[in-house]
């Protein structure tokens, strides 16, 4: 006896037979089937939608943070991220052979110290940055963001300053600011800076405190000549864990510190964490009532098939055939369900992903103070719509393990009495 | 050859107990087209359910051919209704979804029987029930008489030992009985077909070629006509 004839229920032209019972039976009663298909197509939307619009806010997110100020990756003096004083600064000549990494296309020096800015009677304390200002222009963009005079754009000299500390202070063009410090090992840091700009970072904290100028004259200011605190890695493709991982490898790891803008920013990825908690729970909650919807067609259906499935039984029906008869039917619908809930979420997925919804009101605010476009896109990535799908097909097989329980244990006589 | 020796079935939920039957010995011969008869709870549908193995007995045995079905695992019983005894049910018991033909070729289907083969047999067996020009209709659109002649070229489409009737007249009017008992009668006359039926309906009693009646549980007559 081959395999085949030992699993009868296998074989192809019965099974033709079966599927055209299932299919049938879904016809009997088309206004639940219409119901439970109309459940699973909601189900997919919301789920697809909702995912999707959770994750392409996690990816714009990602988007910003390596076009934003703080990179993928940065490399520190050990120390630096939770002292930021310029003793912990390094020589950029420690980390240049990182161009060697295949994912590193550039390493773009600042250093990062504070002092106290004057012009007249007034006095701020102030974030003062010193860039490559060629180099952050072309990676943020940040000649665009100057709102009144110049970027250094033929010049090194001078300083851009943020709206906010303008508005405070009553600073105008050409005005010239006369910084205070602490340098580099103790020394006095001091010096006299003109104007060439404002400019507008998005976020009002960063324009009440941020001023920014040339690296080689904050390296001057601070007394820190070939010395910087912070290298931003510039990486070719997003796959930054496995590239810090393999910095970490190449640095030393004594004197310096590699830090992901996870590390960085682990506020930022709690909030991440606790979105996607919601999500879950929200998930959780459809697919809880998605079940029970199912689970109440599987009832419904069961019940009212048992005189027939007995019937099927006494005349020489395994109960096997009978069983996948019936898994069959809710099969046909889940997948019809699936199919065409996935062919309603894509399109609306798309619009969103092509015009992302636009936050507005604290929502605005609260991103934007991340240094985050107020944009949420759908995000089209296929494994969102294939994971859901996937689920909702595992709850239409784990919702007929009553079916199959309620088969197995069927007497036929006992069924067939109305 | 169906034979049953001392057969008992009692029932016991913990609280009631009922002897549906108390010793039943009986042997039907091949070709036999016989009645079992008697009042309601007298144990004759008891008595064809435990024939048709859909039943086992609580003591005793039933031997059809050289296979005592009492013996059987659930599945072999399955199995065993499939290739040798043909049902024919009060309520004619067709599946709704599928068209004439295709509840005739069903067991066959499950039999793995050649397309070729089932085609064939299809044809010719609801020829022989007179409904070779409805076989593309489904059972809600055809008469209580015409359902229960699907269900007879249903039960003889697996090629089965015998057909166990219960009661396959009850829901039929007059014409349809007749012409459903002219019908079997002719099977059992041309085909050697056996018939075994349970009934009270005296127009079957009266084609039985052997009445059997069951009173209490055990069999209180056995006359061949």
């Amino acid at each position: 006896m081959s395999f085949w004839d030992k699993q009868p229920y296998l074989t192809f032209v019965p099974f033709v037979m079966l599927f055209k019972l299932a299919w049938r039976n879904i016809f009997r009663n088309k206004r639940r089937s219409i119901i439970t298909v109309s459940s699973i197509i909601f189900a997919v939307i919301f789920a697809v939608f909702m995912r999707s619009l959770q994750y392409g806010a996690y990816g714009n997110m990602l988007k910003n943070i390596v076009s934003s100020y703080l990179g993928y990756i940065q490399v520190h003096k050990q120390g630096f991220w939770t002292e930021k004083t310029l003793d912990n600064s390094f020589s950029p000549e420690d980390i240049t052979y990182l161009l060697d990494h295949e994912n590193i296309s550039y390493l773009s020096y600042r250093v990062e110290g504070f002092a106290l800015a004057s012009k007249d009677d007034n006095s701020k304390p102030v974030a003062l940055l010193g860039l490559d200002v060629q180099q952050e222009k072309n990676r943020l963009g940040l000649d665009k963001k100057v709102v009144q005079g110049e970027y250094f754009t033929n010049r090194k000299t001078g300083i851009l300053v943020g709206i906010g500390l303008r508005d405070i202070m009553s600073l105008r063009l050409g005005d010239s600011i006369i910084f205070l410090s602490q340098g580099y090992q103790g020394s006095m840091a001091s010096g006299s800076y003109p104007i060439i700009g404002f400019i507008d970072l998005k976020t009002p904290e960063l324009n009440k405190r941020t001023v920014i100028m040339d690296l080689a004259q904050a390296q001057e200011l601070f007394a820190m000549p070939n010395m910087v605190t912070t290298a931003v890695l510039g990486l070719k493709n997003d796959n930054w864990e496995e590239t810090q991982q393999e910095v970490i490898a190449r640095v030393d790891t004594n004197q310096l510190e590699v830090l992901n803008w996870n590390e960085m920013l682990p506020e930022l990825q709690q909030l991440i964490a606790v979105d996607k908690a919601g999500g879950l729970f929200v998930l959780f909650i459809l697919y809880s009532i998605i079940t029970f919807s199912l689970f109440g067609t599987v009832l419904m259906l069961t019940e009212e098939r048992s005189f027939e499935y007995g019937v099927l039984i006494a005349v020489g029906m395994a109960k096997n055939k009978v069983i996948i008869v019936a898994i069959l039917e809710t099969i046909l619908m889940a997948i019809t369900g699936i199919i065409a809930g996935l062919a309603f979420a894509f399109p609306v997925v798309l619009y969103f992903n092509i015009y992302p919804i636009n936050l507005s009101g604290q929502m605005q605010e609260v991103v934007e103070k991340y240094g985050f476009e107020a944009l949420i896109p759908t995000s089209l990535d296929p494994s969102i719509a294939l994971s859901h799908a996937g689920i909702i097909f595992f709850i239409v097989l784990a919702v007929n393990m009553y079916t199959i329980v309620k088969i197995k244990r069927l007497e036929p006589i006992k069924a067939m009495r109305r | 050859m169906i034979k049953v020796t001392h057969v008992t079935k009692t029932y016991d939920d913990g609280k009631v107990r009922v002897e549906a039957l108390r010793g039943i010995n009986v042997e039907i011969k091949n070709g036999e087209f016989t009645a079992i008869v008697g009042p309601s709870g007298s144990g004759k549908t008891t008595l064809l359910n435990i024939i048709g193995g859909l039943d086992t007995p609580t003591e005793g045995n039933v031997i059809i051919g050289e296979t005592n079905i009492a013996l059987l695992s659930e599945n072999q019983l399955i199995d065993f209704r499939l290739n040798h005894i043909g049902f024919v049910f009060q309520s004619y018991n067709l599946i709704p979804v599928l068209t004439a033909k295709e509840n005739v070729e069903f067991l066959m289907l499950l039999q793995n029987k050649s397309e070729a083969e089932r085609d064939e047999r299809t044809t010719k067996l609801l020829k022989a029930v007179g409904l070779e020009d409805q076989i593309n209709k489904k059972p809600n659109e055809m008469s209580g008489g015409q359902q229960q002649r699907v269900a007879v070229a249903r039960a003889l489409a697996s090629k089965p030992d015998f057909i166990l009737a219960d009661e396959p007249t009850a829901n039929l009017d007059s014409a349809s009985t007749a012409n459903l008992l002219d019908i079997m009668y002719r099977l059992n006359q041309e085909e050697n077909m056996t018939f075994v039926f349970s009934t009270h309906d005296q127009r079957v009693i009266d084609r039985a070629k052997r009445v059997i009646t069951v009173e209490d549980g055990k069999i209180l007559s056995d006359i061949y006509t």
